[in-house]
């Protein structure tokens, strides 16, 4: 069952920069998914439209049966996003910060409590709790970031480059409790990163973006298969084998 | 309204209450005018033109209307901090109304003009200001200064949005200024002898505030002003906060 479906989605910048060109995907309902592709390729652009920061020119988007344009509200209740920026307000507290989300999502005083306490346990952040945030560690900083995004416990997660700046031991306890989420309550993860060990551990299923353009869509498996960089090749040996064949190509060509 | 609504507006207040800059500045700025003035110019008060009150009672709107001058920015400072540390983006991607993220710290700005308007109306009193029509003068008075705040923080917190820079707000201060000086903040029209100050202060709107103001208070204008002043001003707000409003739409993710 599809969690998100995107038809012929086109966007264009001002200066006539093509960042979407027709793009067509498809997302299972309780899939980890990861997004790939290099810089510039519209990876931001597609997730924006996604999460309703950036309207579309043309072309379907429905995620969960809503659609971003005309359900904004609706839809930031069923969706969860971790941008690549922190998204935290200096002069407040994890706590506080946290609990302020919970109650804009609707949750009464009390849960709001409740459900602050409880991420603040999952992210270990318990020493930092009434600190203020423009005090805590980047990885902190991180962690409490990606936090606020699960506040409302969210059906769809979008992930973006979610772990630059964590320590080892914060990685493995931030995916420690993204992959629960996925496996245990079937949240649908998107995850972009240039990571690639973290989708390739983490992520069934992708697809890579290059130029606007969907390049691949498909388990990361079968990735590799295409690509075929090797028996024992990892997601980014067969991802730079891919990119540098297209580069290759561009070079002959011109 | 929703809940997460009043939950930004309060924000907004305590964001204000903790960072209270740009209204205290706007107090002292407009504390600073009203015993300055006096000072200076007041020696002129016992002509007929200024009334039986004197000149205190004739200069008093200004403070009025330079507080709100002062202390427009305080909405524009807040959502700038909140764009800068990226915070206004986890806002925005809240079920909370866009529109109320942009107009709950505008209205922490003017309920702190309200405040430190009824203060320096307050200070005035202490010091024989009359108000011709008892409460209802305070209460003319009061709505005049939000309608004057909103217009000027509205403006503040759309050019803002807009360059994305806490800087450009004074663009609006900055435009609103010499307005004050092009009009009879200092002198009844009757003793401006210019003809072509005299034109430039009937196309402007701060004129109106001022003597909608000093029909309230000492009775030395008309009604006439005090009408006009509402209607100019209920205008100019509309827009302002549209413009504010209609401002989200250019913010750059």
């Amino acid at each position: 069952m599809s969690e998100i479906e995107i038809r012929a989605l086109k966007k264009h910048y001002k200066g006539g920069v093509e960042a979407l060109k027709t793009i067509t995907l498809n997302i299972e309902r309780g899939s980890f998914f990861a997004l790939l592709g290099p810089n510039g390729a519209g990876k931001s652009t597609l997730v924006g439209i996604m999460t309703t920061l950036i309207r579309k020119d043309a072309g379907d988007i429905i995620i969960g049966g809503l659609d971003p344009e005309k359900e904004t509200a609706a839809i930031q209740r069923y969706i969860g996003a971790a941008s690549q920026e922190n998204e935290l307000d200096p002069a407040e507290t994890p706590f506080n910060l946290l609990r302020f989300q919970g109650r804009l999502f609707g949750l009464h005083y009390a849960e709001s409590r409740e459900r602050a306490e409880e991420l603040i346990i999952q992210f270990g952040l318990e020493n930092e709790k009434h600190k203020k945030t423009a005090s805590l560690s980047g990885g902190n900083k991180r962690r409490l970031h990606c936090a606020l995004a699960l506040v409302h416990r969210p059906r769809v997660l979008f992930l973006d480059e979610p772990t630059v700046g964590m320590d080892p031991l914060a990685r493995e306890t931030f995916w420690h409790v993204i992959t629960s989420l996925n496996h245990k309550d079937g949240v649908t993860i998107m995850l972009t990163t240039q990571y690639l060990e973290e989708a390739d551990r983490h992520a069934s299923e992708m697809a890579l973006i290059i130029d606007g353009t969907i390049h691949f869509q498909g388990t990361v498996q079968a990735f590799k298969q295409n690509v075929n960089a090797g028996d024992d090749a990892s997601l980014e040996d067969n991802y730079l084998k891919y990119t540098k064949s297209l580069n290759n190509t561009k070079y002959i060509n011109s | 309204m929703n809940t997460a609504d009043l939950l930004l507006i309060r924000r907004g207040v305590t964001k204000l209450i903790f960072r209270p800059e740009a209204p205290l500045m706007g107090f002292g700025m407009s504390l600073f005018f009203l015993i300055v003035y006096n000072a200076g110019i007041g020696g002129v008060g016992f002509l007929d033109a200024f009334g039986p009150n004197g000149y205190f009672a004739f200069i008093f709107p200004i403070a009025l209307v330079s507080l709100a001058m002062g202390s427009s920015a305080g909405a524009s400072q807040t959502l700038n901090a909140d764009m800068q540390s990226g915070y206004f983006r986890r806002m925005y991607l809240s079920p909370a109304s866009r529109k109320v993220l942009i107009a709950a710290p505008m209205l922490a700005d003017i309920l702190s003009t309200l405040i430190f308007s009824a203060l320096i109306i307050m200070i005035g009193a202490l010091f024989a200001l009359p108000f011709r029509f008892g409460v209802l003068s305070i209460l003319g008075v009061l709505l005049l200064s939000m309608l004057w705040a909103i217009t000027l923080c509205g403006f503040s917190t759309g050019v803002m949005i807009r360059t994305g820079r806490h800087q450009s707000a004074a663009i609006i201060t900055n435009t609103v200024f010499p307005l004050i000086f092009l009009s009879t903040t200092y002198m009844p029209r009757e003793l401006i002898t210019s003809e072509w100050l005299l034109t430039a202060s009937w196309g402007n709107p701060v004129t109106y505030v001022l003597e909608g103001m000093r029909f309230l208070l000492a009775g030395t204008s008309s009604g006439y002003f005090f009408t006009i002043a509402v209607a100019v001003l209920g205008i100019t707000s509309l827009i302002s906060v549209t413009f504010a409003i209609r401002s989200a739409h250019n913010i750059k993710f």
